[in-house]
């Protein structure tokens, strides 16, 4: 079909296009990793510094003299750049500082100036930080106990609670000069490698015999040799750089200790246990990483695994951008890429007129839709709505508890069955129950009501068909409401009725078969007026001639129900009922303030149920699955219905 | 066509330059209507006409129903007010959520602290800081007909006498109607009991057992027959109206409701008998005036807020706007302490308990209303309580889970 020189051309920019993904791509993530590496050590290697600095304020007793001794006898031996600050929380007391700024009428101790951002932003710093270490010895969500940013200089800023006798009392903030750049070495190597392989694939192209699958075959090997001798070579130098890392963090580790010790000498405060040089690379809850050792050795199992995650992590990076050349590779050789091209090219007026409403359709419907699969793979809360939604990745944690639970029922104390009505299947049950039971009410209702109207010679009908849609036209809230009131268990107009009849009122809300009750009767009274417009109106465009010749024929009116009107009927009626299926399925309002639930959450249905996991209990992500969930069984319902139908209208 | 557009855009751009140049523009946002709403626009152009200040303040009315879903969604993107007033039951979640509300310690000495009523300070205190000041407070009380009783109940004691002599349930007349159905309603009972939510921290403690002793006290008043069934909140109100409940348990929002010609007095909710005569404690909420975190005009805004939260403005809002304001000062003026309803809520107010401001607490309604339920049905409260803690023990840790 293709003549060869198109195949070949289209094969060469296709592994053109796959070579600039795959080996493109993995040299860009690669640079990531390294880039990433600097980074970490250069926050590891702050982060010994700002503890021991830490640990120095504590010792000096966090305040006075001393500790402005101490730190002056501190920055003496630091490069140029680097600047400390200690604050007292009470009385916003700026205790001592080395900062170039803080001199004169700024030097410390001074009260921090209320009309200073910077020192609010010291002081706010410093309350945070205490908030988190109380908030999370109490046991509440983990908040970050100690902070670290980038300075526009470059340089980096690092701040650690200041504890004294187990009571955040202040902080210590250190400013690290920037650190001196990279020497990157520019992509050169593998631009030759790729040039090399391309030529290779002219070459060859031109022996094989011109066929689509051996020249795509040829480039997936040439694009997979790229890729893994990329691998080969840059994993093995970052395992390398790795190394070197935790070889220096290890050193600065130890030259930060032996320096400590001195100045605690110097200034006569030696006292008190030992200084642990691995209590000062930590995270970011303060808890040790377990890498480096007391006097600043090497833990060589730590540092192994650490090893192996880094190589796990920029294998993964390859094998991704590997799979993403390939995408390319097949997208171009096969010529799909063509054929879009010259589709947006050839009916580009068609294109043109439907781009306002693809581009709104995505924004409004793809993309909320997306973010709401997306959200429900999360942890999502209102603790943590702040972070992106990859540090909060938990793959399908949400789905399984919602949909492995199946502890419907237990054996109470008694014997006697008590029911979860929180568990997901209770729930989608009683909804099942509620969707049938109310569609099933809706129709008979409404089809006996349209019959009844379309008699013939009925007086007044006009009045009546007014009167009867009128439920229908009134807003559903009022109508939920006004219902609920009238099953009040004192003042209801339904308990009133009871009582004229002789029987003990009931407490409509307070069993689960009565509730149900309430919310069924009104809900079947807002649905069958739809039912009734829809079969009325396909029972006028049924001809009269059919029921004659069913009278001349002697059918008796039974007969003629079931063998001319319903079978007339179904055209209007199955899309009617699919409708109310999908809408009594997720219907909120009614069951949200009619029943509220009651009691005790065994008359939610599914989408309440969400509304509840969202916005009364804040589990964002959980709340997603669940509607993730609910989207996945109207989907499936309607791709059966749909199926179901269509079958029988073949016949 | 695109150079018209292109002149709007820099219009549209240089405008709020232009504004910013002038001086600070403080745009405040709140949810009061009718005359609250006038107060607080005479407070704000009294701030605004102070000689010798450039800090211009801007009110806007946002409707309270969707006021803190706009603060969640706008303030953390810099789309916000510069202030904002709101209740306290929302701070915590803010505050979780970072970038919302502005830490005000800096600002704040212990001086100007003891200017308010300290319970109102401490509903506005979060991880041990402070984060806005508080403007008023809002608190149940017991309000009555005073056709139908003279001298309302100073005991529960008490209140089951009258309220028995009050009710005649075949006419539909009760002695006390109130949402007893209702948690923040039924927490005045356990609270005085010294029952908790929370505590210490964010433990929850629903069946700790003063809260169990507290509903068995309920479970008594239900027996006793003088509250109507299933009370919501238009039964409550119609009852009252018609002179067929002679008392309500209810907040400064129910005197609105009440119809011209029903002539009422307010009182403190009556001593628990039972409890040696403790008082009962109700949750008081607490509009707080907070700084948006990303406003970059904090010390002028924080003007702002000190001068709506002191006595000036106080004796403004709360004779003209019915506020309950939460300085000290402003009950000492003569024409504040004459206003009964005023110093009735100030007296009550007085043994109020800040309801929990931490996020945990939207865990607990749906428990703890559970829980009521059953209890008012007839169930033991130890076996519901009981259950409704799991439950928020189960959703506390589920939303602390995280990753």
């Amino acid at each position: 079909m293709n003549d060869p020189r198109t195949l070949r051309r289209r094969f060469t920019l296709g592994l053109a296009l796959a070579l600039a993904l795959g080996v493109g791509g993995a040299w860009a993530l690669l640079r990531g990793e390294q880039a990433n590496l600097r980074e970490e050590l250069a926050m590891r290697r702050g982060a010994v510094t700002a503890m021991a600095l830490d640990l120095l304020a504590q010792r000096a007793g966090g305040e006075g003299e001393p500790l402005r001794a101490l730190l002056a006898a501190w920055q003496a031996g630091q490069p140029a750049g680097t600047e400390v600050r200690v604050v007292r929380l009470s009385g916003a007391q700026l205790e001592a500082s080395t900062a170039r700024v803080d001199v004169g009428e700024l030097a410390a101790p001074r009260r921090l100036a209320r009309s200073s951002p910077e020192d609010k932003v010291l002081f706010d710093r410093g309350q945070r930080l205490r908030g988190a270490v109380d908030g999370n010895r109490e046991g509440g969500a983990t908040k970050r106990e100690r902070e670290v940013e980038r300075l526009p200089s470059g340089g980096l800023r690092l701040a650690a609670p200041l504890e004294l006798d187990g009571a955040v009392v202040g902080l210590v903030q250190v400013d690290l000069p920037p650190e001196p750049p990279p020497r990157a070495p520019g992509p050169w190597r593998e631009l030759l490698g790729v040039a090399v392989l391309l030529g290779a694939f002219w070459l060859a192209a031109r022996m094989l015999p011109p066929r689509g699958w051996s020249l795509g075959l040829l480039a997936a090997a040439l694009l997979l040799a790229g890729v893994g001798g990329l691998g080969a070579s840059e994993v093995g130098r970052l395992e390398q750089d790795y190394r070197a890392a935790q070889r220096e963090l290890s050193r600065h580790a130890g030259e930060v200790k032996a320096g400590a010790e001195r100045l605690l000498a110097a200034q006569g405060l030696a006292a008190g246990p030992g200084l642990d040089a691995g209590r000062w690379d930590v995270d970011q809850m303060r808890r040790p990483r377990g890498l480096i050792g007391p006097s600043g050795q090497l833990v060589e199992a730590q540092a192994a695994a650490e090893v192996r995650k880094a190589r796990g992590d920029a294998t993964g990076a390859l094998v991704a951008a590997g799979l993403l050349g390939l995408l390319g590779l097949g997208l171009v050789g096969s010529g799909l890429i063509y054929r879009f091209g010259r589709a947006l090219v050839v009916h580009r007026q068609a294109y043109r007129y439907i781009a306002p409403a693809m581009l709104g359709t995505t924004v409004l419907v793809f993309f909320p839709f997306i973010y709401g699969i997306a959200l429900s793979f999360t942890s999502s809360n209102i603790y943590n709505t702040g972070a992106p939604l990859s540090e909060l990745w938990v793959g399908f944690r949400n789905y399984v508890a919602i949909l492995s639970d199946f502890g419907i029922a237990r054996r109470g104390a008694d014997g006697a069955l008590v029911w979860n009505y929180l568990n997901f299947y209770w729930t989608f049950l009683f909804t099942v129950i509620w969707t049938i039971t109310n569609v099933t009410f809706g129709v008979t209702f409404g089809l006996v009501l349209a019959l009844v109207l379309n008699t013939k010679g009925l007086a007044f009908r006009p009045i009546y068909r007014v009167l009867l849609i009128l439920p229908w036209a009134m807003p559903n809230y009022i109508t939920a409401l006004i219902w609920k009131g009238m099953f009040h268990q004192q003042f209801g107009v339904v308990n009133q009725v009871l009582a004229m009849a002789g029987l003990e009122p009931i407490s409509w809300f307070d069993t689960p078969f009565t509730s149900y009750l309430t919310a069924l009767a009104t809900n079947g009274w807002l649905s069958f007026p739809f039912m009734m417009v829809v079969s009325l109106g396909a029972l006028q465009s049924i001809p009269a001639d059919l029921y004659e010749a069913a009278r001349v024929d002697g059918a008796t009116r039974w007969q003629q129900f079931t063998a001319i009107t319903l079978p007339s009927l179904k055209p209007a009626l199955v899309p009617a009922v699919i409708l109310s299926v999908v809408w009594t399925f997720n219907m909120f309002n009614i069951i949200f303030l009619v029943t509220g639930g009651d009691p005790n959450g065994s008359t939610e249905i599914l989408i309440t149920q969400a509304y509840k996991f969202a916005f009364q209990k804040y589990q964002y992500g959980y709340a997603a699955a669940y509607a993730t969930v609910i989207f996945g069984i109207l989907l499936v319902y309607g791709n059966i219905q749909n199926r179901v139908t269509k079958a029988t209208e073949g016949v | 066509m695109r150079k018209l557009t292109l002149l709007l855009l820099t219009a549209a751009l240089a405008l709020p330059a232009a504004a910013a140049a002038q001086g600070a523009r403080l745009v405040i946002w709140h949810a009061y209507r009718g005359g609250e709403k006038a107060a607080f626009e005479k407070v704000i152009a009294a701030f605004n006409a102070r000689p010798g200040t450039k800090v211009k303040a801007e009110p806007l009315a946002v409707p309270f129903d969707a006021f803190a879903d706009k603060v969640s969604a706008a303030v953390p993107r810099g789309k916000g007010p510069d202030v904002f007033i709101y209740a306290q039951d929302r701070m915590g979640g803010w505050i979780e959520a970072g970038n919302t509300v502005e830490p005000i310690d800096f600002f704040v000495d212990d001086a100007l602290k003891k200017k308010y009523i300290p319970t109102t300070i401490e509903a506005l205190t979060y991880r041990g800081s402070l984060w806005g000041l508080p403007l008023d407070y809002k608190v149940i009380t017991l309000i009555y007909n005073k056709k139908l009783i003279a001298t309302p109940p100073k005991t529960t004691a008490e209140l089951y006498k009258v309220g028995a002599a009050l009710t005649n349930k075949p006419a539909g007349k009760f002695g006390l109607a109130w949402a007893y159905n209702d948690f923040y309603y039924v927490a005045s009972l356990l609270n005085g009991n010294g029952g908790a939510v929370f505590g210490p921290g964010t433990k929850p403690t629903l069946n700790a057992p003063a809260n169990v002793t507290g509903m068995a006290q309920l479970q008594g008043w239900n027996k006793a027959g003088f509250m109507p069934a299933e009370p919501s909140v238009a039964l409550i109100t119609s009852l009252f109206n018609e002179g067929k409940a002679a008392m309500v348990f209810s907040g400064p929002w129910f005197l609105g409701e009440i119809a011209a010609g029903v002539e009422y007095g307010l009182a403190p909710l009556p001593g628990i008998s039972e409890a040696g005569g403790k008082p009962m404690r109700p949750w008081m909420t607490v509009e707080g005036v907070f700084i948006a975190a990303p406003s970059k005009q904090k010390e002028a805004a924080f003007e702002l807020v000190k001068y709506l939260t002191d006595v000036e403005a106080a004796k403004v809002l709360a004779l003209e706007g019915r506020f309950t304001p939460a300085v000290k000062a402003v009950y000492d003026d003569p024409a504040v302490a004459r206003d009964a309803q005023i110093s009735a809520f100030k007296k009550q107010v007085e043994v109020a308990v800040p309801m929990p401001n931490v996020p945990e607490m939207t865990m607990v309604w749906s428990p703890a209303t559970t829980a009521l339920n059953k209890i008012n049905a007839g169930a033991s409260p130890q076996g519901a309580l009981d259950t409704a803690q799991k439950a928020v023990e189960k959703d506390v840790a589920g939303l602390r889970k995280g990753k």
